[in-house]
């Protein structure tokens, strides 16, 4: 009797998480998480990425909780604790899985994912929110990416659409990231019940054409910068980058500082810097924006003495996959000691799908003892 | 038998054979001029040499027409370097001929066009491989001049003289074969244009040093080069009416220079490696230098440098889908530019020294290292170090030695069949399932 009763437990135990494997498709919602310990929580918060040191995590903020008693409290110090200037936290089935074992979920059916957010001031900025994208073994059938979010004081629904996605295979339920130079002073930030949804209404979300002007760079902590300076090529060894450089900035309290020192770390005699989006896609993921409008690219440049030489200066021209739709070059360039804009012409190129935003390239051959210059105001227009 | 003579409209005259019967005479007489132009005309038309020319239609496409008629490029770059040799074997004097055994497999295959890079510098072999192919097998060839690019020490297109004996070698080479009838079209340089930015063989005059702004210096070589190719162009023009001059250049490079200074060439012939598709190369190309575009070297390799093994699947996948690029941009398609006239993929038959060309004992190896990165042919560029372009995998028939004093095995790989069929009935659609790799 006692084996009997034993086997019985271990059934009811079993029974619902076999169950949880795959969604019931007439349910309306699917819970990634809404208070601790709650039965319907799917996901755990568990993918702690980039500056971990820098996150503080309280699963049980009964500060103004947006629904039920409590909300998931994170304090992200940007003290860049191991050295990443980046941090961000997957929700994740099971816990601490990247892609490494089976989980997730199948979330056919579902078309959105929403949540509340706040943050403990207002101004804080997510640099995105993420559903999908773990890779490994298993991964997720489906990546999105939303972002900037700058976060206000009062609750805020956000909402991810997802309509039209192949969700069946989910095990990054829901995730955010952040940078230190969006939030140089760190960010103290809530959310709340974040949940997939049926929505018949959603239609599938094609890339919309970005509004001009559109910002590479502006300043260092501001939610208009969009493309991540990831792609660092050839002799990535010799560059130092300062994305956040108070060094006589053109505009604004910052400004971007690179240093090569042309010591040919990789043995290339060449470096350079793509801005990304996402970070480090080099044509693996289909992401990237419609830049349709724009006719030009513009930036401001200058070099710490004056005849550095920029062999180039690259809007697109990643080639993946997803390759960007176009590639526009100008240079080389010897820049001035002082600051002076340069213009990309974009008239009847085609800006579609950009996930090369921007790109410099220069070579030790020109520049023999090196090149420290400075770049500001990297836009689109 | 009487005789009667007949005053052609040439002014020759022709002799007829007169029936005693009166009422054939008068039949004969007035059925004899019209059969007699008629005649004439089909034996004008059998010694006029073939006219290659490119249609300018009203709604902006192009097309090009042999002999009238509409002619799609469907070719393949040829250089038959046997295993074991090098670029500098003179496979023209080669009296195995490879050019039979591999026309026979091309008109197999549906080739129309081979695409030679520079002609041997002795005219009549190169008309005994242009002849042979177009005679026997209907291939006609695209012939290419370096422009004196490879030449050591690097080319001086800001030399006068230089220009002059560069020219002159190239219209000697039309003069010499202009009349053969598998002659499509010449093709001056190939990636030159980069020579312009410095990237290689870089190149300079007085002028250009005197300029201290790197940018100009690029807009002024730029100038030099493209109008020189004009020139050529336009004394091909005079010499050879009957055969389009296409400018060869890498990627889009350069063009905006181009449309300035380089206007009478008749077309472009880019040099693309986007993977598996052209990107929005027609489109631009009609705001840069809306010239008729031949994609003139393209293709894949076939060895996975990730899984260290062969890969027909991949190679095949690639050219499929770039031959389908191409036949959207034909004149005519509504999908597509109307500016594409065709392409000459890369390559017929592997190269086994180009992994390292300057090691004679590599020559016999087929070599799996890779020379070059390339991202958009995605498959295998988690290979360490990026670098999964194997410069010796690109035939679309991988050759294997054959026995002592023959021609190498010609194996024809799936690339070969895929695209064979893909002519036979064009299939644009774009929703095919990806072929299977690995």
């Amino acid at each position: 009797m006692k084996k009997l009763v034993a086997i019985l437990a271990v059934l009811a135990l079993a029974i619902p998480v076999l169950a949880s494997a795959q969604t019931d498709t007439t349910q309306k919602e699917f819970v990634v998480y809404s208070n601790k310990n709650a039965r319907n929580n799917h996901y755990i918060p568990s993918g702690w990425m980039g500056d971990t040191g820098d996150i503080k995590m309280n699963d049980q903020s009964a500060d103004n909780p947006k629904d039920g008693a409590t909300a998931i409290q994170f304090i992200y110090s940007a003290k860049k604790t191991q050295g990443q200037g980046w941090a961000g936290v997957y929700w994740q089935n099971p816990a601490n899985n990247w892609g490494n074992k089976k989980g997730g979920f199948d979330l056919t059916g579902m078309d959105k994912l929403t949540f509340w957010a706040r943050g403990a001031k207002g101004g804080e900025v997510l640099q995105k929110v993420m559903v999908g994208g773990i890779k490994g073994t298993y991964p997720d059938t489906a990546t999105v990416e939303v972002g900037p979010i700058e976060l206000t004081e009062n609750w805020k629904q956000y909402t991810v659409n997802l309509a039209g996605l192949d969700l069946s295979y989910i095990n990054g339920g829901f995730g955010w990231a952040t940078t230190s130079d969006l939030n140089p002073d760190g960010a103290t930030f809530y959310i709340d019940d974040i949940k997939f949804e049926v929505d018949p209404t959603l239609k599938p979300e094609g890339k919309k054409q970005e509004a001009m002007p559109f910002y590479i760079y502006s300043d260092r902590s501001t939610p208009r910068n969009h493309f991540i300076p990831s792609g660092w090529m050839g002799d990535y060894g010799d560059i130092k980058y300062d994305g956040a450089s108070k060094e006589d900035p053109y505009l604004g309290d910052s400004c971007i500082k690179i240093i090569y020192n042309g010591q040919r770390a990789q043995g290339s005699g060449w470096v350079g810097i793509f801005w990304q989006n996402p970070a480090n896609n080099w044509g693996t993921v289909d992401a990237g924006f419609d830049l349709s409008k724009a006719t030009k690219l513009t930036f401001w440049a200058r070099g710490a003495k004056g005849g550095e030489r920029i062999e180039e200066f690259k809007v697109g021209g990643i080639m993946g996959e997803f390759s960007d739709s176009d590639s526009v070059v100008i240079g080389p360039v010897l820049l001035d000691k002082e600051w002076k804009q340069y213009s990309i012409d974009l008239k009847g190129k085609d800006m579609s799908y950009i996930i090369g935003g921007f790109c410099w390239a220069a070579n030790v051959d020109n520049n023999p003892e090196g090149a420290t210059f400075y770049l500001d105001e990297i836009k689109f227009e | 038998m009487n005789k009667a003579s007949l005053q052609l409209r040439d002014g020759s005259q022709t002799n007829l054979k007169v029936s005693p019967r009166r009422g054939h005479f008068c039949l004969v007489l007035r059925t004899v001029p019209i059969l007699g132009i008629v005649f004439l005309f089909f034996l004008s038309g059998c010694k006029q040499e073939p006219r290659v020319y490119i249609k300018h239609f009203k709604n902006k496409d192009y097309q090009l027409r042999v002999d009238g008629r509409p002619y799609i490029v469907k070719g393949i770059c040829y250089s038959p370097i046997p295993s074991g040799k090098n670029h500098e074997y003179d496979w023209w004097s080669d009296p195995r001929k490879p050019w039979l055994v591999d026309g026979k497999l091309m008109q197999e295959m549906g080739i129309n066009t081979i695409r030679l890079y520079q002609a041997h510098e002795d005219m009549e072999k190169v008309k005994t491989v242009v002849g042979d192919l177009y005679e026997k097998y209907g291939i006609r060839t695209i012939l290419g001049s370096w422009l004196g690019f490879w030449e050591y020490p690097c080319p001086f297109y800001g030399d006068k003289k230089f220009r002059e004996r560069v020219k002159q070698e190239v219209v000697d080479m039309v003069n010499s074969l202009k009349g053969e009838p598998g002659i499509l079209l010449w093709v001056l340089g190939n990636e030159n244009n980069y020579s312009c930015l410095g990237h290689v063989n870089p190149w300079s005059s007085e002028e250009i040093d005197r300029e201290p702004d790197p940018q100009k210096q690029k807009a002024l070589r730029a100038e030099v080069y493209y109008s020189f190719v004009n020139e050529i162009a336009e004394e091909l023009h005079r010499i050879d009416p009957n055969h389009p001059v296409a400018l060869g250049n890498g990627e889009l490079v350069g063009l905006e220079y181009a449309n300035k200074f380089a206007q009478k060439v008749d077309l472009v012939a880019c040099i693309i490696y986007r993977g598996r598709t052209f990107g929005n190369l027609f489109r631009s190309l009609r705001a840069t230098f809306d010239k008729p575009v031949l994609i003139s070297e393209f293709g894949a390799d076939c060895y996975d440098a990730y899984a260290k093994k062969e890969d027909q699947n991949m190679q095949a996948f690639f050219l499929e889908s770039q031959w389908r690029q191409i036949y959207e941009n034909l004149a005519g398609n509504k999908r597509g530019m109307g500016n594409c006239l065709g392409g000459t993929m890369f390559e017929w038959t592997d190269e086994w020294w180009k992994h390292n060309p300057d090691n004679p004992a590599g020559w016999s190896e087929h070599d799996t290292a890779s020379n070059w990165t390339n991202g958009s042919y995605y498959y295998d560029i988690k290979v360490e170090g990026n670098k999964n372009m194997n410069e010796e995998w690109f035939g679309i028939v991988a050759l294997s030695p054959g026995r002592a004093g023959e021609l190498d095995i010609r194996s024809p790989r799936k690339a070969y069949y895929v695209i064979r069929e893909f002519w036979k009935k064009p299939d644009l659609n774009n929703k095919k399932k990806k072929v299977k790799t690995k």
